[in-house]
C-alpha cells in the first residue's frame, strides 16, 4: 500500500494483549486518516456514553497519509478520545518528530483501551510491541521521562508522555512529545494517566512507500523555495511564530483580557513577540522537516524565572498572560515552562486560574480558601497554583476540574467562559462573530483549531473579512470546519494552509491537499471527495457527541459573550449574535432546524443510521 | 491633523528610527485617506497585508479624522 500502512496497532492495557489489524482500504479512503479513521473506529468499537476516565474509553493516537512523507508539514499526529473535561469528543494536535517516528513503526494508528494495573509505558520498535514496566518514570516530569526512556531505549527513539499532572487526572492534562510540543487540549493526558499509562515510545524504518516519489520530492522542494522567497520578504513566522499575534487581537479589540472583561490590554507590549524576541528568544525551531519553522527556543538565563525551553506560542500569551491580566514576560515564560514539564494545557490552565483570580477580587472566594491572595496580575500565585494544579494539592484540587467546575461549585457559573466545558482560546467572539458561532459548533468545545475563521476575521488570510458582521460567516464556519477536519486528517499542519493553500478560491486547499494525498496514496480524490470526507467525519463526529449526551442543546455561548457586551475597543457595545448565525449554520449542514444530522443527510455521506 | 500610523511585527522596518512600540504620529493635510497614510511607507498594500482604521475593516479610501490610528501588518495567522 502507498502513503497509508493501513495497519492498526490495538493494546489491551487490562488484558496486555497485543493485536495488530489491517484497515479495510474503503474506510481508509472514506475516512482519509488521522482524526477521520479515529472517529469512524470510536463510533463503532465504544459506547460515547462511557465516563472518560474508565477503562472503556479509547485513546487513540493517529497518523495521517501524509505523515512522515515529504509533503510540506508532514509531520503531525492527532490524539483523539473521549474528553473528561468536556464530555464530548477530544481531538488535539501535535507535531515535533513523534508523529513521524510513529509512522515509521509500519502501523498509521494505535489504540489503547482498559486501564493497567500498574504503571506502564509501551515500546513500539517495528513489530516487537511491548507492555513494560514504567515505575521508574512514574511520578516523572515529562523531561526527565523523555530522557530516561531515550537513555534506556535508544537516542533513535521518540516519546510521547504525560507529567504529573496526568497522572493525577487533572482535566487540563496534556500528553507531551518530544518535550515541548503538545496535544494539549481537552484533558488527554488525564485520559492517558487513567489508563497507567505513563509514556508511548517509537521507533523504526518503515518509512510508508509512496505512489509517486518523484512528484512528492518535487512539490516538496518547491514549496521549501516559495517559504525561502517569504522569509527573505521577513517573514513573520520564522521570526516571531504565533508571537506577533497579541499585536494584531489587541489592535481589533479581541485580545482576552482578565477573564474576558475587556479586550485589550494596556501592558500588551510587555508580552508581545517583540518583547520575546528582545529578551528571551534564541531561535526559531521548527517541527520535523518544516519549512515555515515557526517554534520558538527560549530561555530565561537567571533570577526566579531561570529556565530553557521551547515556547510561548499565543494561545499561552492570551491565557497565562493577558488572560490573567499578567504583564510579568519572564515570569509568563516560565509558567509556560512549567505547563511543558507537567504536561499541562495551557489555555485551560490560564483561564482556569483566571475565573479564580475574577472569584476573588469579588470575594467570592477568599484567601483561606485559595491559601494565598490571587489577583488579577500576580504572575507569582499563577505559577504557585499551576504547580498545586499539576500535584492536585490544595487549591489545585479544584483548579485542575477546569473552569466550568470550578466556577459551580463556588456558586458563580456564570463567570467561567466555556462551551461545553472548554475554556475560550485567545479570540474573544463577540468582536469576531465567526469565531462565536465556531467555538459553539466545535465537536470538541470551544477552540479555534477546530475550523479558525480568525484567518479570514483578523488575519486577513486569504481576504480580509469583517469580524463584526455575522453575514456569511454559518458557510464561512462550514467551510473552515470541514478544511480543518481534512488537514487533521491528512496528517499535515493547519499552518501549511497559510502559505499557499488558503486562497480566495476556497476550492484550492481541497484542491491541493487531495493532490498531496494522491501523490502518497495513489487513491486518486477529487477536491470534492476529499471535502465531502470531511464532512463525513466532522458530522460523524457529531452522532457521537449526540450519543455522548453533548448534542446540539450545548451549541451555546455563555452569558459573557452573549449578555455583557465589550466595553472597550474597537469592538465596544458588541456582544456574540449567535441567534443570527446558528439556523443558517443548520442548514448549510444539512441539519435540522433543531441541530441534529437529517437520516437523508448520514445517506449521503454513507454513514451508519443507528 | 495629527493621525498615528502603527505598524506591527516585520512591518516596523519600514518605519523610521525613535517609533514607541511601531507607533509614529503624523500630520496630514485634511481629506487624507488610509490609503494615502500607508502609502507613505515600504509595505505591499494587496492581498499580503492588513489594514484596519482603529481596528476596523475599512474601505482603503475612508477618509482620516484627527486622531485616528491606521495599523497594518502582513496576512499571515497564529494560534
Amino acid at each position: 500500500m502507498y502513503g497509508w500502512h493501513l495497519k492498526i496497532l490495538r493494546v489491551n492495557l487490562t488484558t496486555r494483549k497485543i493485536t495488530t489489524e489491517n484497515v479495510d482500504p474503503k474506510i481508509a479512503r472514506d475516512y482519509l486518516g488521522g482524526r477521520g479513521w479515529a472517529i469512524h473506529y470510536m463510533y463503532k468499537d465504544m459506547d460515547p456514553s462511557v465516563d472518560a476516565l474508565s477503562p472503556e474509553n479509547m485513546l487513540i493516537f493517529a497518523t495521517g497519509p501524509l505523515t512522515a512523507t515529504p509533503a510540506p508539514t508532514g509531520n503531525r499526529y492527532m490524539v483523539v478520545t473521549k474528553s473528561p473535561l468536556t464530555g464530548a469528543l477530544a481531538h488535539s494536535n501535535s507535531g515535533g518528530e513523534f508523529p513521524t517516528w510513529m509512522k515509521r513503526t509500519g502501523f498509521d494508528m494505535f489504540i489503547f483501551e482498559g486501564k493497567a494495573s500498574e504503571p506502564v509505558y509501551i515500546l513500539v520498535n517495528e513489530d516487537q510491541v511491548e507492555v513494560r514496566s514504567a515505575a521508574h518514570v512514574w511520578g516523572k516530569d515529562v523531561h526527565e521521562t523523555t530522557d530516561i526512556l531515550k537513555a534506556e531505549i535508544s537516542e533513535e527513539a521518540r516519546v510521547a508522555c504525560i507529567g504529573p499532572a496526568g497522572e493525577n487526572l487533572a482535566l487540563m492534562a496534556a500528553i507531551m512529545n518530544d518535550k515541548h510540543r503538545a496535544a494539549a487540549r481537552s484533558g488527554v493526558g488525564a485520559v492517558m494517566g487513567s489508563k497507567n499509562l505513563k509514556a508511548v515510545v517509537a521507533m523504526g524504518n518503515k518509512n510508508p512507500p509512496l505512489h509517486d516519489s518523484e512528484g512528492m520530492r518535487t512539490l516538496s522542494v518547491d514549496t521549501s523555495k516559495a517559504v525561502g522567497a517569504d522569509v527573505k520578504k521577513g517573514s513573520n513566522m520564522r521570526i516571531y511564530g504565533t508571537s506577533y499575534v497579541p499585536q494584531v487581537t489587541n489592535t481589533l479589540g479581541i485580545l482576552p483580557t482578565r477573564n474576558f472583561l475587556q479586550g485589550t490590554f494596556e501592558h500588551v507590549h510587555n508580552v508581545d513577540g517583540d518583547a520575546l524576541k528582545d529578551n528571551y528568544l534564541i531561535r526559531h525551531t521548527p517541527c520535523y522537516r518544516c519549512p515555515l519553522s515557526c517554534g520558538r527556543l527560549t530561555e530565561v538565563p537567571d533570577g526566579p524565572y531561570k529556565g530553557k525551553g521551547e515556547g510561548p506560542e499565543y494561545e499561552t500569551i492570551s491565557s497565562l498572560g493577558t488572560g490573567c491580566g499578567v504583564s510579568n514576560l519572564a515570569a509568563l515564560v516560565k509558567a509556560n515552562y512549567l505547563c511543558n514539564e507537567y504536561g499541562m494545557d495551557t489555555i485551560t490552565t490560564g483561564m482556569t486560574i483566571a475565573v479564580a483570580m475574577e472569584m476573588y477580587e469579588k470575594g467570592y472566594l477568599t484567601e483561606a480558601q485559595i491559601g494565598m491572595p490571587l489577583k488579577f496580575g500576580d504572575h507569582d500565585a499563577m505559577i504557585e497554583m499551576i504547580k498545586l494544579m499539576a500535584y492536585n494539592k490544595g487549591f489545585g484540587r479544584d483548579l485542575a476540574q477546569g473552569s466550568y467546575r470550578l466556577a459551580e461549585k463556588y456558586g458563580h457559573p456564570e463567570l467561567a467562559v466555556t462551551t461545553r466545558k472548554q475554556e475560550f482560546p485567545g479570540y474573544d467572539p463577540r468582536g469576531s462573530q465567526g469565531m462565536g458561532l465556531l467555538y459553539a459548533t466545535s465537536n470538541k468545545g470551544a477552540s479555534h483549531m477546530e475550523g479558525d475563521v480568525a484567518y479570514e476575521e483578523v488575519f486577513g488570510v486569504p481576504v480580509k473579512e469583517n469580524p463584526l458582521s455575522t453575514d456569511g460567516k454559518p458557510e464561512l464556519v462550514k467551510h473552515f470546519q470541514d478544511s480543518f477536519a481534512l488537514m487533521d486528517s491528512s496528517g499535515v499542519c493547519v499552518f501549511v494552509g497559510i502559505r499557499y493553500m488558503f486562497n480566495k478560491d476556497r476550492m484550492i486547499l481541497p484542491q491541493t491537499l487531495a493532490e498531496m494525498m494522491n501523490l502518497a496514496t495513489g487513491a486518486g480524490y477529487t477536491a470534492e471527495e476529499a471535502m465531502k470526507a470531511a464532512d463525513r467525519v466532522y458530522t460523524l463526529e457529531r452522532m457521537f457527541l449526540i450519543e455522548a449526551g453533548s448534542g446540539p442543546e450545548w451549541d451555546v455561548l455563555p452569558d459573557r459573550m452573549m449578555k455583557e457586551p465589550l466595553p472597550d475597543g474597537p469592538a465596544k457595545g458588541k456582544v456574540v449574535e449567535l441567534d443570527k448565525m446558528l439556523p443558517e449554520f443548520y442548514e448549510k449542514r444539512g441539519w435540522d432546524a433543531k441541530g441534529y444530522p437529517t437520516k437523508e443527510k448520514l445517506m449521503e455521506l454513507e454513514l451508519p443510521v443507528r | 491633523m495629527l493621525i498615528r500610523v502603527k505598524m506591527i511585527a516585520n512591518y516596523r522596518d519600514a518605519l523610521p528610527p525613535g517609533h514607541k512600540h511601531g507607533v509614529v504620529e503624523l500630520d496630514v493635510p485634511n481629506g487624507t485617506t488610509v490609503y494615502d497614510a500607508v502609502s507613505r511607507f515600504d509595505i505591499p498594500l494587496n492581498d499580503e497585508s492588513v489594514i484596519v482604521l482603529n481596528g476596523l475593516t475599512v474601505d482603503m479610501d475612508t477618509p482620516l479624522k484627527e486622531g485616528d490610528m491606521v495599523t497594518a501588518f502582513s496576512a499571515i495567522a497564529g494560534g
